[in-house]
């Protein structure tokens, strides 16, 4: 008697998604493969959202597989929302109100906008057009269409959404004050130094950057919104304060989640600890980090990286998903930022065997962080030029001294031809602590 | 964000409107009465320059110089592009136009000394050789046989395509605002490499024709066909292909539709360029896919393909702009030409054979 070929229903499209897709379907050519997702039909990037705002990328540029892909894997296209999962019927529901039955699910449904802590934010009929966020493709479109040049705008929260969607505005012609809680900018990654520079880098171009600006509440002031603390007011608010796993329509579903983050709780092998045949992946799945904790990674590599492991675990492969050294690039308007290892994220003093290694270039954006612990190297930050992480990777396995790397950085560097080479500026300083 | 490419998408005249289709026939219209009129001819004499050809070359060293100076407003943080844009607007200017230009006076002949065969077929004709100074005559066979080749073996295609050729020029500086517009898909790909083979092809034929010719009788059959392919060549090729449709697609089709599907020359260099030490490198797991890199490649190449699959790769048809490298917003690619690792070329991450 035939066997009827499994049925593996995947929701979201995105980088997750869809690259467990294809893993499937180069391991099982007849298993029926059903891709759902409500945000768009084809896989697009969403780290591009700000290239698109800006008319730098359209938003078919930004499909990172051909057209033609469903068809060429033969996955079948559902656009639609998913509104329940019966994980005990093995159903779920579209918001159509038609009902699908899977034998292996994956949610690969990613993240929304963390949104803004006050109630009225949201509740006050007429402040939802005023404030914005920049994570999903209905974002994009809400503040392409609210933002005018001459009004002024006011991004909180200081990470990498925020930076990217101060650039875009500031540069739409909007006056942009990019309000940051922290200290200083982004202080899980950069140090106070680092920062300093990001940020005067943001003033240079016109943005109004304020650190320690704590935002306590959100008014009302005629057409414009008035930012309670800052006492600043503005035409448009955008939320950036983060993102966390789009998996409200899973409650009831008797999948366990996380109740801090709303991750979906996995096992090491991404699946579900609660449902046998339920899989998580990318954004919205609660993994397990280097250090051993336990919250979702948004990033995009390893949504990739989780797409291909829960595949594989769908199809019944005994798979670890495990993050390696950590890594990651991003670009602070033109400042380019390549990190890489371990930086401690909150300042460990002097005598705690941690040492820091900095130089800043005196007339240009340009620095190299690099933190050594008990003779060898353990991360480094790179600011305004190219770095190739893995060969720092290397060396940070290999244990390499800080004298060893310095006298090897240019074997790192991954910068455009003619770009002068790396050397050890007289402002070069080794100082105690991290 | 890239300060120059911002609102690429929303200028008309970069997204084939009504403006930009004005601009083609502008350009094609231009191109049409240089090759097969003679009022441009009128025009040079009321300026006192020799021929139209010349006022020509006055013409494109001048687009040359205000497309590179915008080019270099919107790329110009990068040291690449200042020292590449600056070689090929001066070898222009000097090779391109002064150097004719004063030969002409001299009433010597106007050569064009950084054009080699088989893109500038003709100067390699016996009829033609004969008559040129012998130094001029080992510059050009040289070049062609020696110089070129070797620069492209170590250096890649792009010392040629990006640093010295007129027609690369003029698309890497008048034509940079067009170059979001090339074809990405498999089928352009198909077609590039079927239409370059064949317009090579046709040059070496025409070639053995014109040999043969010098050797025929009068009257002789071979005489007339060698005739009739270098008018064809000339015509449909040279004049048509390479001119009309080579920069008046610009507006419509990018800027490199002649160097992709048809220059004889871009066939020859490519196959060395894939021997050769030049390659594109990727630095692992770093692409977040953002499709830069694929938009801004004139030549069409699906550079995020290989990024996202991690690999290195030699494309036959890549001119080495560098603009791929440049406007990655990750730095995930480099131009390298450093004699290790060998070149990767198949991409499989996700493509399957049912
Ligand atoms: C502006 C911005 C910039 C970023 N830049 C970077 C960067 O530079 N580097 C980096 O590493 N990461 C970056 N990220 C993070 C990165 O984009 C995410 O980590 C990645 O997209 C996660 O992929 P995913 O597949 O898990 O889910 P997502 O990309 O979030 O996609 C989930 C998909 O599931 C669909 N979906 C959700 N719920 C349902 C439902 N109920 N029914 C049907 N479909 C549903 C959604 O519509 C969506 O299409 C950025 C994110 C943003 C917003
Ligand atoms: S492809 Fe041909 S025409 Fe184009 S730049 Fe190269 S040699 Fe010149
Ligand atoms: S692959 Fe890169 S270097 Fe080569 S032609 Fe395309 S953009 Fe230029
Ligand atoms: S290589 Fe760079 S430009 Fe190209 S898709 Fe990847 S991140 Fe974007």
């Amino acid at each position: 008697m035939a066997v009827a070929a499994p049925h593996h229903v995947i929701v979201g499209n995105s980088i997750a998604g869809i690259e467990a897709a294809i893993t499937l379907r180069n391991r099982d050519r007849s298993a029926r493969i059903t891709v759902i997702s409500a945000e768009h039909p084809h896989p697009f990037a969403r780290v591009s959202l700000m290239y698109v705002f800006c008319g730098q990328l359209s938003l078919k540029d930004t499909q990172f597989y051909p057209e033609d892909l469903y068809d060429r894997m033969r996955f079948e296209r559902v656009t639609d929302r998913v509104v329940a999962v019966d994980a005990a019927q093995r159903t779920l529901r579209l918001m159509s109100g038609a009902t699908l039955a899977f034998d292996t699910l994956l949610l690969a449904v990613g993240s929304t906008a963390r949104k803004l802590p006050w109630s009225n934010a949201y509740a006050d009929p007429a402040l939802p057009r005023l404030v914005h966020h920049f994570v999903t493709l209905n974002d994009l479109h809400a503040l392409d269409a609210a933002a005018k040049p001459g009004m002024s705008v006011a991004v909180i929260g200081g990470g990498l959404i925020g930076v990217e969607a101060a650039e875009v505005l500031q540069q739409r012609g909007l006056k942009t004050h990019f309000l940051i809680r922290e200290p200083w900018y982004f202080p899980v990654a950069l140090d106070a130094q680092e920062s300093g520079m990001v940020a005067e880098h943001m003033r240079g171009h016109g943005v109004d950057c304020r650190t320690e600006c704590s935002v306590q509440g959100l008014e009302r002031a005629g057409s414009k919104v008035r930012l309670l603390g800052p006492e600043l007011e503005v035409d448009l608010v955008v939320g950036a304060i983060g993102v966390e796993p789009a998996t409200a329509f899973l409650a009831g579903s008797g999948i366990a989640l996380n109740p801090e983050t709303g991750g979906v709780e996995t096992k090491d092998n991404l699946e579900s600890t609660s449902c046998r045949g339920i899989f998580a992946a990318g954004d919205c799945a609660q993994v397990t980090w280097l250090d051993g904790s336990r919250r979702p990674e948004q990033l995009w590599y390893t949504s990739r990286d989780q797409g291909r492991i829960a595949a594989a675990a769908m199809l019944g492969d005994d798979v670890c998903y495990r993050r390696g050294t950590w890594y990651n690039s991003a670009k602070f308007f033109d400042v380019e930022y390549t990190t890489a290892g371990f930086l401690p994220p909150e300042r460990t003093p002097a005598g705690s065997g941690w040492q820091t290694w900095f130089q800043r270039a005196p007339d240009r954006a340009v620095s190299q962080r690099i933190v050594v612990r008990n003779g060898a190297v353990k991360g480094f930050n790179g600011l305004g030029g190219r770095w190739n992480h893995n060969v720092w990777m290397q060396w940070i396995q290999q244990r390499r001294s800080l004298e060893w790397v310095l006298a090897h950085m240019n074997e790192a560097r991954f910068d455009e031809e003619f770009t002068s080479p790396f050397t050890v500026l007289p402002s070069a300083a080794l100082t105690e602590g991290a | 964000m890239q300060v120059g490419l911002l609102s690429t998408y929303r200028n008309p005249v970069q997204n084939r409107a009504a403006m930009a289709w004005l601009w083609a026939l502008l350009l094609m219209a231009f191109y049409i009465d240089l090759y097969f009129f003679d009022h441009l001819d009128v025009a040079a004499r009321l300026v006192h320059l020799p021929s139209k050809w010349t006022l020509y070359g006055l013409l494109y060293s001048v687009a040359m110089c205000v497309g590179g100076y915008f080019m270099l407003r919107k790329h110009g943080s990068s040291r690449y592009h200042q020292v590449r844009t600056a070689v090929l607007v001066a070898v222009q200017c000097t090779l391109g136009f002064l150097l004719p230009l004063a030969l002409d006076f001299m009433g010597r002949p106007a050569y064009y000394f950084s054009y080699f065969f088989p893109l500038k077929y003709d100067i390699l004709f016996p009829g033609t050789l004969k008559d040129m100074p012998v130094a001029v005559a080992i510059w050009f066979i040289a070049g062609s046989f020696v110089g070129v080749p070797l620069l492209v073996f170590y250096k890649g295609k792009r010392a040629y395509c990006s640093w010295i050729c007129g027609c690369g020029g003029l698309a890497e500086t008048f034509g940079d605002p067009w170059r979001h517009l090339s074809d990405k898909s498999d089928r352009a790909w198909r077609v590039e490499q079927i239409s370059i083979y064949m317009v090579l092809a046709l040059v070496f034929v025409m070639f053995g024709l014109v040999i043969g010719d010098a050797y025929a009788a009068d009257g002789s059959a071979v005489r007339a066909v060698a005739q009739h392919t270098r008018s064809f060549y000339s015509f449909a090729i040279g004049s048509v292909f390479s001119g009309v449709l080579g920069t008046g697609l610009y507006p419509l089709m990018g800027t490199r539709v002649w160097c992709r599907f048809g220059c004889p020359m871009a066939a020859v260099l490519g196959l060395i360029q894939k021997f050769g030490r030049f390659r594109v490198t990727v630095k692992k797991d770093m692409c977040i896919a953002c499709g830069n890199c694929s938009t801004y490649c004139e030549m069409g190449i699906d550079v995020r393909a290989y990024a996202m699959a991690n690999q290195d790769f030699k494309r036959a048809s890549c001119v080495g702009c560098g603009m791929c490298a440049h406007v990655c917003p990750r730095g995930v690619l480099r131009l390298e030409t450093r004699d290790d690792a060998g070149p990767h070329e198949a991409i499989g991450t996700w493509t399957l054979d049912l």
